[in-house]
């Protein structure tokens, strides 16, 4: 600071010190009437269903007052509100039980975010520029409805595009109905780490399209292949609880817990035994398991399960003939007498369950993969057993269907575009091209909270209320053995100039010059019309919900086959695993600050993005922690840190994903790079979803490290090699 | 120290204030800095004279206003609405209730300023209820407020007040009963 | 008889999931610093999750244990401290009153455990986040020393609930609020002076053992080993 300045500032700072005196009202903000009754001081306790991934965990808000400051008919002030104080998981939750992953208890800052969205927004600058102007909700909804009148009298309904977050709850209904009774097409809802791929597994295996749940609490023995099942996939909170049970819930009995994947997860972590082997072929370990079980000595299960035992393989071409132990050893690079002890253990250590999920079920071979697991837990005699794989009852499949390969074509063509709580510029393989498709759509309307890396392009933003001042509602898919389901009122008033989306939409719909009527009035109603468990196969006709499936054969009789690969193994040497951050799951949680300095489990890493390499290809890239590498794809190339990290194979080299948003508020905007952006949009040809684990990348030295990989108490540690004076 | 120095505002307490985009522990002026640290509480400038007296006479119970005192930490300075229960029927045509409807019929809380009150660097977490259940006398700690016209601090709240009473009551004195 | 607050922590159940470490940033008003401070090793957390890996791919093996204030009998912080600012309740905590403390941090230099954190600034929360803070527990200023207090706002909050309903506090009422955000239900709290305690009757498994416990300083967190497999 310059003196003169200094000095200018100190003359103010007395005259205004001098002024004001405590205890005189003059300088304080007006204090409005609360419209609520306000107990202080005193916690009250209210139900909600956290928003942050699609497990639906119950969470239990503590509720206090607190000022929160507004502005009331143009005066600004400051007002008395009964506000959530804290996430707790309900404790009558069958999935939460009481307890709420790192995730779910930052959610609360999702509403107090100092940087989302208080009002209405209209575009001001050229797009993507983020420059806006608050306006009024009048003025933001006759817009939106000019525009959709204006498709409408052009005749080119066709022309609506919706994207939406993919989760099963009355929202997408409501989204899906509102697309239809307009005449648009139904909204695109995609997850690009999504399970569409075992879900078409369960449904050919078991009947079931949906997420499995595991009775952990019983099992003896588990076997995962590659789900970070206590981390970030299916229902973490719930696969918890239930390990915890397994491990230490019945007295002199442990669980046993082995782990195959090519990365270290947290989840193989927590493992007993851990089984690295070479990416995309776990399916083939599983189906050597199945092997052993129907031959030799390991034929010692109980004679109950003899028959699905022999049916297991059936499916297969050729059944589990070719998988002996000696070709899995070849396959999978899992030493053959490894396989016959694990074969013998699951004969042994009843009920065992097996588990697949993640980078496995994310390669060209991934149906095969998952039929393979479905076919050990068959084998074991595991499904719809104690301790076993179960399904869990009514959860009316409320997802949107799933869309096809290569969701966002349509965009190309669109003029209107609804965006719901999806940021698919920053989800989307570069190679879709989906940045450039949106900023040609000539009007974009978005309901985000934040400005991110595709509200960014809107036209016009209509904030949503959060998720604590909002009605919600949540039919869980997985993670429970009973049906569980979720409706519960606000948690708190709106503390910003937000609607509920909803009511928006509604509200839009009743205005258009063609009017489209919604079966529903308010936000209330339509979380209320979520049907009981009991009677959700009678959906209605209008609905564009999955209907139940029953066992159907998979389009070909499944066979092994190498996986495919994005990038000539010779120019790309390393496979490039993304795997989903237990922080920030998609990114979508990048934004909160907790989150944001939670060291990460595995590698203490905060604030940052990094790439693991193994010490071996660290010494041969002269690569030591922090030090910048550059990541090559066909896709592009990232500039990383890089984190040495035993727990992988050297020709692997893993990323988290969820930085490198271009725009997603102070705490993550502009922060590390994004591990999406490298992958190649490689299909699983069954269901069309990404195989987001079939890039190959090529790894150099950069640069010496400066800075940006930060690990928690780095300053703290003991590295001689690295004294210098500072 | 600069964003101290030019918000330059004086904080009261709890008192909203005009506002600024952080909230932090800094003090907003060496002038608050230096109340703090002594312990200072300026006199308060209550916007109406509120007769406390008056009402205590009416048979009113400190506890019909200030409600929460008997079941959490804190004893709570009334909303309008509170006042407005009996003051929309009783005595309206005197000026202080035309006042006070006034307020209300804004939607605007009176502005009453805290007579009592820790500074926040004291770290006190004072919890009323369990004073009330120990039938500590509201009089013990905030004068005989029944006798007066507007509230006055006429006991000071320093560390010594606490500390004797707790001793007399054999109350634990651990710094961890207060101060946390 | 007093109570006598320990914990146990079952690594047999822990899974690094990083709850707790959430969990006691809402409950505790415990600031972030932000990326420039976080590289300088001036976060706050009360609770970490500490990781060991051990062995060379593909046998390598990687450990969790969550790590906060182990409350020792024995402190190294308490005696250094020339203000008693750190000094031991009759319940068997290690106390640390902000109010007394002066910012020595001969504490943190004592402490072989690294949990005591110090504000290097005055903590910031950019409005409306503090709408969050926790009224119950203090928000701590520049210059001072804090640490895990195992939740002595709940601790206290549930005493006086129990005093007021004429009752003696239950094992398992108080749950400090990383062992209630524990999914897996690694962490447990409770009265090592009752024997019939679920924490005591942990602290006494033959899985048991105590961090760093040759150094003496007797804490009274109890670490249950992940048997080997």
């Amino acid at each position: 600071m310059e003196r003169r300045d200094f000095i200018k500032l100190t003359a103010v700072t007395g005259t205004s010190a001098a002024l004001a005196s405590c205890g005189n009202p003059e300088h304080q903000l007006i204090r409005f009437v609360p419209e609520e009754d306000i107990i202080p001081g005193i916690a009250a306790w209210k139900p909600s269903v956290c928003p942050v991934c699609s497990a639906g965990c119950a969470v239990n808000a503590r509720v206090m007052d607190a000022d929160i400051e507004t502005v009331r008919n143009g005066q600004r002030g400051v007002v008395r509100m009964n506000v959530a104080k804290k996430l707790e998981g309900l404790p009558k939750d069958p999935i939460s039980r009481g307890g709420l992953c790192a995730r779910g208890q930052a959610a609360i800052q999702i509403t107090y975010h100092p940087d989302r969205i208080a009002q209405p927004l209209k575009r001001e600058g050229a797009r993507g520029t983020g420059q806006f102007k608050a306006i009024g909700w009048d003025e933001a909804i006759a817009e939106l409805v000019s525009k959709l009148d204006a498709l409408a009298a052009s005749n080119d309904q066709k022309s609506l595009a919706i994207v939406a977050r993919p989760r099963r709850s009355r929202r997408s209904e409501l989204l899906a109905e509102f697309a239809r009774r307009f005449g648009g097409p139904p909204p695109i809802a995609f997850d690009l780490f999504g399970d569409d791929v075992l879900r078409r597994a369960n449904a050919i295996s078991f009947g079931h399209d949906q997420l499995p749940t595991f009775d952990l609490a019983q099992a003896r023995y588990l076997i995962g292949f590659g789900a970070d099942f206590l981390g970030t996939w299916n229902s973490p909170v719930a696969q918890n609880a239930a390990y915890g049970e397994m491990r230490q819930g019945r007295p002199g009995i442990r669980g046993r817990f082995v782990q195959v994947e090519s990365r270290m997860t947290t989840t193989g972590a927590s493992a007993d035994e851990w089984i690295p082997v070479k990416p995309g072929t776990e399916g083939v370990l599983a189906l050597g398991l199945v092997h052993l079980m129907n031959r030799g000595p390991e034929r010692t299960a109980p004679q109950a399960a003899a028959a699905s035992r022999a049916d297991a393989a059936r499916p297969f071409q050729g059944g589990d003939d070719e998988y002996t132990p000696q070709r899995v050893e070849q396959i999978t690079g899992v030493p053959a007498k490894r396989v016959e002890r694990i074969a013998k253990e699951l004969a042994e250590l009843r009920p065992a369950v097996a588990i697949v999920g993640g980078p496995p079920l994310a390669h060209t071979n991934a149906m095969f993969t998952a039929l393979a697991v479905n076919a050990l837990n068959t084998a074991l005699g595991s499904v719809n057993q104690p301790g076993g794989i179960f399904f869990t009852p009514g959860a009316a499949i409320q997802g949107p269907a799933p869309s096809p390969q290569t969701p966002y074509t349509s965009l190309g063509t669109a003029k209107v575009l609804l965006i719901d709580d999806a940021n698919p510029v920053y989800t989307s393989p570069t190679a879709w091209k989906v940045k450039d498709a949106i900023a040609n759509i000539p009007f974009i309307a978005s309901f985000a909270s934040f400005v991110d890396d595709t509200s960014v392009f809107a036209d016009l933003i209509l904030p949503d209320h959060s998720f604590l001042e909002s009605w919600v509602q949540s039919s869980a898919e997985s993670g429970s053995l009973e049906a569980a389901s979720t409706v519960a009122e606000p948690v708190m008033k709106p503390i910003h100039n937000t609607r509920a989306t909803p009511e928006v939409l509604i509200e839009v719909a009743g205005k258009l010059k063609a009017p489209v009527s919604l079966p529903w009035k308010d936000a209330e109603e339509l979380a209320k019309s979520a049907q009981p468990p009991a009677t959700s196969n009678q959906r209605p006709a209008t609905s564009n919900q999955r209907p139940a499936t029953s066992p159907r054969p998979p389009a070909s009789s499944p066979r092994f086959e190498e996986p495919r690969f994005d990038g000539d193994a010779a120019q790309y040497p390393f496979h490039f695993l993304p795997y989903l951050s237990p922080a920030f799951g998609d990114g979508s949680s990048a934004h909160l600050p907790w989150l944001q300095e939670m060291p990460d489990a595995m590698t203490s890493a905060m604030w940052s993005s990094w790439v693991e390499m193994n010490p071996q290809t660290a010494q041969k890239l002269k690569v030591r922690d922090g030090d910048l590498v550059d990541l090559t794809s066909t896709q592009g190339t990232l500039r990383v840190p890089a984190v040495i990290f035993p727990g992988i194979a050297p020709d692997i080299v893993a990323m988290p994903v969820g930085q490198g948003h271009e725009h997603f508020t102070r705490y993550a905007s502009g922060r590390g790079a994004n591990a999406i952006s490298l992958i190649a949009p490689i299909a699983e040809p069954e269901t069309g979803a990404v195989a987001w684990a079939a890039t190959r990348v090529k790894v150099a030295r950069a640069a010496d490290a400066n800075g940006t990989l930060i690990l928690f108490a780095a300053e703290m540690r003991e590295r001689p090699h690295e004294y210098k004076v500072r | 120290m600069v964003i101290a120095f030019a918000l330059g505002l004086a904080a009261c307490g709890s008192q909203p204030q005009l506002s600024d985009a952080v909230f932090t522990t800094a003090h907003r002026s060496p002038g608050e800095a230096a109340r703090h640290f002594f312990n200072s509480h300026p006199r308060p400038q209550q916007p109406l004279a509120f007769p406390h007296k008056t009402h205590i006479e009416k048979k009113a119970e400190c506890t019909d206003c200030h409600e929460t005192v008997e079941r959490g930490p804190v004893a709570g300075i009334p909303s309008v609405k509170a006042c407005m229960i009996c003051h929309s029927q009783i005595a309206t045509s005197k000026p202080l209730i035309k006042e006070v409807t006034s307020y209300s019929d804004r939607g605007i809380e009176i502005p009453w300023q805290r007579v009592y009150g820790f500074y926040p660097e004291s770290h006190v977490r004072f919890n009323h209820a369990p004073h009330i259940r120990a039938k500590v006398d509201c009089a013990a700690c905030h004068g005989d407020v029944a006798n007066m016209t507007v509230a006055e601090r006429v006991v000071d709240h320093t560390m010594g007040f606490c500390v004797n009473c707790h001793k007399q009551k054999n109350a634990s004195n651990d710094c961890l009963t207060c101060h946390f | 008889m007093p109570h006598r607050w320990g914990m146990a922590v079952d690594l047999d159940r822990c899974t690094g999931c990083g709850a707790c470490v959430t969990a006691c940033h809402a409950e505790n008003n415990i600031p972030t610093v932000g990326d420039s401070q976080a590289a300088r090793g001036r976060a706050m957390h009360w609770i970490r999750v500490e990781r060991y890996w051990e062995g060379e791919y593909p046998d390598v093996t990687l450990k969790f244990r969550p790590v906060m204030c182990q409350q020792c009998d024995a402190a190294p912080c308490e005696p250094v401290c020339p203000t008693y600012a750190s000094h031991h309740t009759d319940e068997g905590l290690n106390a640390q009153i902000y109010n007394r403390c002066i910012g020595t941090r001969y504490c943190a230099n004592a402490c072989p455990y690294n949990v005591r954190f110090f504000d290097f600034f005055h903590p910031q929360w950019p409005k409306p986040l503090d709408a969050q803070l926790n009224p119950d527990v203090s928000v701590r200023e520049v210059g001072v020393m804090e640490k895990c207090t195992f939740c002595v706002q709940r601790i206290h909050a549930a005493a006086i609930d129990a005093k007021a309903a004429n009752r003696e506090l239950k094992d398992g009422e108080i749950q400090p609020a990383c062992v209630q955000s524990c999914s897996a239900k690694a962490l447990v709290f409770g009265d090592l002076n009752d024997p019939e305690s679920e924490v005591s009757k942990l602290s006494r498994s033959d899985r048991g053992h105590k961090l760093l416990d040759d150094l003496g300083t007797l804490p009274k967190v109890t670490y249950l080993n992940r048997p080997q497999a």
